[in-house]
């Protein structure tokens, strides 16, 4: 009795969380029928190179998601961090590494002071991250001029493929959800993370120093945005101040479709980056078929619907 | 036979890995006062959740004045005049008593609220229950006990004849739950037909006239209201309990926790006493008396304004839950769900919670360490479950309260605190808890226990200290603690400033 | 007593930041010697497109060439918030005010405000509906899109299959260069335009759709994107073949977009000419503010850019 429902229970935890790979499984099926160019090697790798920079900002999201709060912030501190790398490798003539290193720590910073006002200053994290996104964009302008900057070479070659047909943001990407996934399962601050965003109350008083685990949660969101923006400045070899907006609305729809809830508690890596597929897929899928531009953006706003409704009512019925 | 107002037959509701009903019949006549009881997750909540709509049976047939009714939702509910008062109200403590009232049916005059019928008619509803409580105020600002009448006021203004009230009592104080049973006693001989459900097996022959006894999602008896405790209690379980607090004195060693002049303004004042190793220190008094902030405070998760908290003769710093904890101190808080657990996390994580921090390294967390301790702790505690994997919402009452302990065991903490460890917990659990209780102090640990049920604190404790108004009123050694004598200074103080 | 600190902090971190702003808006307007008195208003769309900071550049300028005092302001691709700033404007007693419609019906209002308190409005770049302005002075994006359509027609021969990249969905430049570009292409019998997609103006969303749509016809030989921002990313998408078994044309003369003429990766480009646009704006503003008659509309010169001649346009600007 209790083996049998225990498979019982194992079968439908594989199928839940499943829900969206499902969903993906009968887009890329459905596309594979309309369009002959649909699956082949380079068109896949398209989709991963597309998805890379959602993916990534994805990534970071999760994290804040499952504590239950939200970063607005994400595409606007991506923008940033690609400006800064530009500027301090052209302008300062930094090597790359240490241009990178020092676009990564303003990343990181942006997320720590959104992390300061929610925690420190009780700002909903709604708030503090839309007070960021206005100014990480801002400051991004400030720093640019306004105009792209172009990327020196070395840098952009971050963009490119390894051998011949690797492509490097796929690379980073695939890197990234590792790292995710690593954090998420295996460290404390994720296990803290998920008792934080399922009940705050009954984590701190279960001895756990959430103001820290938040500071941490919205650094590394801040930190991935800044991955983000520099494997988009490197596609372009440009860094573009008014890049990436509001991809943030992207990444938070990717997380969502992943099974994630905005209630906090709930989210995995893997379901994130099944949600940035759906989205990147769907997206080349359209290209592929030739849809036309107004209709475009009312399947991309059902398919997101339907992705979610999907995960809602298996749910509804495990329950 | 046509009497009948409610007939359920045959039913049935399974969830994944679980059958929570197996065949239930039960039945409700006009102006009586029918208990359900049974232990949690015998499925009184399945049961009442299918009669207001939140529950589809999967088999089986539900009667309403002798016709089949399908109640799919709150609104068929509704329809054939069933209200449920659950324990966590449906109100909205923003609004004002009136406009909770009348929520989503304000009376209207040309589309827009007529703000005096609707005060009006809340006076009548209050009047009808016999509340004494402002339409116009916010609900928050009336007492839970208030807040439940006004629910109840609600229910009847929908023209209720079926009402369910699910553990009632479980929040009120003694003399709240006179003005309860005398408003419940009304509605009768108005003709309403009342299921009331509740742990507290004195308050049936008070004011039942039948029960039904459910176990393991099966109706299992239906008996007369006077039915003697201890052959209720045999019905609820399948065996008869031997004795309800089965408390072993421990010897006593050193003193584990001390506090020594602990005061916050106006919450709480000059409080000291001591815990020592292998002792079950009760600590009882009124709701409201300051009991919960006083073991907050020592645990760190309030501040204190003077004060000191020591745990084997070392200080604690204010306000340092990490401390506390580091020290030996475990707190089981009073809310469960809202402080205790988190809910929608699996047994396993809950049970981990405490010892995470202890068990990792370099930032990475011992998962399959932390799994295995918390199946030999789920084990010992008896949490029927389907997994360590499963969701601590979907637990029972009883079953969640064990992983809230469960976690503090894994810990090994010195000095446990438990706030109203037993509230809302079915006879059968409770007993498993004192038994917890026991073996802790047996082992050399110390227990701090709050608790509002008089014959529990009086049954456990090796030492009673009684709270009122925010200061210690006195200090009761086993032998000399009565019901009586811990009244006497619950209430003592509270006369003398009132 | 205790709130205070905060908020003593939170009052003087405001302060601050509105010193700061108030800084940088003396630094962006100019003042000349002569004329001090003559006030102008610039609500400008967004200035987050380098072809309207370019726009704004040629304004501030001329401004201080004509020694007039500018406030420019950006209204952020917000229509709600150009009326509030045109609004402003008139209250500041502005001479005259330039606006840079976000949307070209939701201007009217703030341009009627602005009539209202006889103040003279020139809407640059896009038209405004609804309302009359004293002068619209604009690039005619029909008459560049036929002319993009003639360079790609030009450039492949006469034959071949083409590719567009569509601006935002609904917006006017996005219409207006594809309705242009259908027109011209049809002087081409041979040609076949076998995809037409959008990718918002932007730069990488050029880049992915031009991967993808190259998935689906890898037989194209021209390309037309409706800005320079996604052709350069369709240059990004085509790697090596750019300019080369690919022609593309852009549009908007943009600085990146010049130096990718200069490179041979783009074939042609119909360069608005932004920091003209900002000239003639601010022109039309002082006579309009002097009383003077102006014609009510000016079209600023849209003028097709190759390796050939490029040179003059990144002298220009």
């Amino acid at each position: 009795m209790t083996t049998g429902t225990l498979r019982l229970r194992k079968g439908s935890a594989v199928l839940s969380e499943n829900g969206s790979l499902l969903g993906l499984v009968v887009l890329v099926v459905a596309l594979t029928l309309l369009s002959g160019d649909f699956l082949t090697v380079t068109n896949l790798l398209n989709v991963g190179v597309q998805a890379a920079v959602t993916a990534i900002l994805a990534f970071g999201q999760t994290y804040v998601i499952i504590t239950s709060g939200i970063d607005l912030s994400v595409g606007a501190v991506a923008a940033l961090s690609a400006v800064v790398l530009a500027w301090t490798a052209t302008s300062h003539g930094m090597a790359w590494p240490l241009a990178t290193g020092f676009a990564l720590i303003v990343g990181i910073a942006c997320g720590l002071v959104n992390g300061v006002l929610i925690t420190y200053g009780k700002l909903p994290p709604f708030i503090a991250t839309l007070a960021m996104q206005g100014v990480a964009r801002g400051l991004g302008l400030v720093i640019s001029q306004g105009s792209p900057i172009a990327l020196p070479d070395s840098v952009s070659h971050l963009g490119d493929t390894i051998g011949s047909y690797l492509p490097v943001p796929v690379i980073v990407m695939l890197v990234m959800g590792v790292i995710t996934a690593v954090v998420l399962n295996r460290t404390y601050s994720g296990r803290a993370m998920y008792a934080i965003g399922g009940n705050e109350e009954a984590a701190r008083l279960s001895g756990i120093k959430v103001t820290r685990q938040k500071l941490i949660t919205y650094a590394l969101a801040g930190g991935f945005a800044a991955v983000a923006g520099i494997v988009l400045a490197s596609r372009l070899a440009s860094a573009q101040p008014q890049a990436a907006a509001g991809y943030e609305l992207d990444a938070i729809a990717a997380v969502v479709i992943g099974g994630a809830s905005l209630s906090g508690g709930k989210g995995k890596a893997l379901g994130t980056f099944v949600g940035a597929l759906i989205l990147a897929v769907l997206r080349n899928g359209l290209n592929l078929l030739s849809v036309s531009a107004f209709w475009q953006q009312v399947v991309i706003g059902v398919v997101i619907a339907l992705a979610v409704l999907l995960d809602t009512l298996r749910r509804r019925q495990a329950r | 036979m046509t009497e009948e107002i409610l007939r359920v037959r045959g039913l049935r509701k399974r969830f994944p890995g679980v059958v929570a009903l197996d065949g239930v019949d039960f039945d409700l006549r006009p102006g009586e006062v029918h208990v359900l009881l049974g232990e949690n997750g015998a499925g009184k909540s399945t049961l009442i959740k299918m009669l207001s709509g939140a529950y589809h049976p999967d088999e089986g047939q539900i009667f309403v004045d002798g016709r089949e009714a399908a109640i799919r939702t709150a609104e068929d509910a509704q329809r054939h005049g069933v209200a449920t008062i659950y324990q966590e109200f449906n109100l909205v403590p923003q609004l004002t008593v009136a406009e909770n009232l009348m929520l989503g049916r304000p009376p209207r005059r040309f589309g827009i609220v007529d703000k005096k019928a609707m005060y009006r008619h809340a006076r009548e509803l209050l009047d009808r229950v016999g509340v004494d409580a402002d339409p116009r105020a916010p609900l928050e600002s009336l007492g839970i006990a208030r807040m439940q009448m006004v629910e109840i006021a609600k229910a009847l203004g929908l023209r209720a004849r079926v009402l369910i009230m699910d553990e009632p009592t479980a929040v009120l104080t003694t003399s709240e739950v006179e003005r309860l049973f005398a408003i419940v006693r009304q509605l009768k001989r108005q003709g309403v037909a009342i299921v009331f459900i509740t742990h507290h097996l004195e308050e049936i022959a008070q004011i039942g006239d039948r029960v039904t006894v459910l176990r393991d999602g099966a109706s299992v008896a239906e008996v007369p209201a006077d039915t003697p405790e201890d052959e209720l209690v045999r019905l609820m379980v399948g065996r008869s309990i031997e004795q309800q607090y089965p408390r072993e004195r421990s010897t006593q060693g050193a003193p584990l926790l001390e506090v020594r002049n602990l005061t916050r303004e106006g919450v709480f004042e000059d409080v000291s006493f001591e815990v020592r190793a292998g002792e079950v220190v009760g600590l009882a008094g009124l709701v409201g008396a300051g009991r919960t902030e006083v073991v907050r405070a020592i645990f760190g998760a309030d501040p204190y304004d003077s004060g000191e908290v020591l745990v084997d003769g070392r200080p604690l710093p204010r306000g340092k839950v990490t401390a506390a904890m580091e020290a030996g101190l475990g707190l089981v808080p009073e809310d469960r769900k809202g402080q205790g657990l988190v809910l929608g996390a699996s047994i396993r994580e809950n049970l981990g919670l405490v010892t995470m921090r202890r068990a990792t390294k370099a930032g990475f967390v011992d998962r399959a360490g932390q799994a295995k301790a918390a199946a030999r702790v789920a084990e010992q505690l008896g949490v029927r479950m389907s997994g360590l994997g499963q969701e601590v919402r979907t637990l029972s009452g009883g079953n969640q309260q064990k992983v809230v302990i469960g976690k503090w065991l894994l810990a090994d903490a010195k000095v446990l605190i438990l706030d109203e460890p037993t509230r809302g917990i079915d006879v059968g659990a409770k007993v498993e808890i004192y038994q917890l209780i026991n073996s802790l102090t047996a082992g050399g640990h110390a227990v701090l226990m709050i608790s509002s049920d008089l014959p529990e604190v009086l049954g456990m404790s090796d030492r009673v200290l009684v709270m009122a108004r925010g200061r210690l009123t006195g200090e009761l050694s086993a032998a000399e603690a009565t019901q009586d004598s811990v009244m006497a200074l619950a209430v003592g103080e509270l006369e003398e400033t009132a | 007593m205790q709130f205070t600190k905060p908020a003593a902090i939170a009052a003087a971190g405001a302060v601050l930041a509105l010193g700061l702003t108030a800084c940088n808006n003396g630094g962006s307007s100019s003042s000349g010697g002569g004329g001090g008195d003559v006030k102008l208003g610039l609500s400008v769309s967004t200035l987050n497109n380098p072809y309207f900071v370019q726009f704004r550049q040629g304004a501030e300028a001329e401004a201080k060439k004509e020694g007039v005092k500018i406030t420019t302001t950006d209204a952020q691709n917000d229509a709600s918030q150009q009326v509030n700033q045109v609004q402003n404007f008139a209250s500041q007693s502005m001479k005259a005010i330039i606006i840079n419609p976000v949307d070209s019906s939701a201007a009217a209002p703030a341009v009627k405000a602005a009539d209202r308190s006889k103040i003279p409005v020139i809407a640059a770049d896009r038209g405004v509906n609804g309302a009359t302005v004293a002068q619209t002075v604009a690039s005619d994006n029909v008459a560049g899109g036929k002319l993009a359509a003639q360079e790609l027609g030009k450039a492949l021969g006469g034959k071949g299959k083409v590719a567009v990249l569509q601006g935002t969905a609904g917006t006017s430049a996005a219409n207006d260069r594809q309705k242009g570009f259908e027109e011209g292409i049809k002087a081409f019998p041979g040609i076949q335009v076998v995809a037409q997609q959008p990718a918002d103006f932007d730069r990488t969303k050029g880049l992915d759709v031009m991967t993808n749509i190259a998935q689906a016809h890898s037989d194209i030989t021209g390309v037309f994107a409706a800005n320079d921002e996604m052709a350069l990313g369709a240059i990004k998408a085509l790697g090596a073949k750019a300019g080369k078994q690919i022609k593309i044309v852009g549009f908007d003369g943009t600085p990146d977009g010049l130096k990718a003429i200069q490179a041979g990766t783009l074939t042609a480009d119909v360069a608005q000419q932004p920091v003209l646009l900002g000239q003639m704006a601010v022109q039309a503003a002082v006579k309009a503010a002097k009383g003077d008659k102006i014609d009510a509309t000016v079209a600023v010169p849209v003028k097709v850019a190759t390796k050939d001649n490029v040179a003059q346009f990144t002298n220009g600007s």
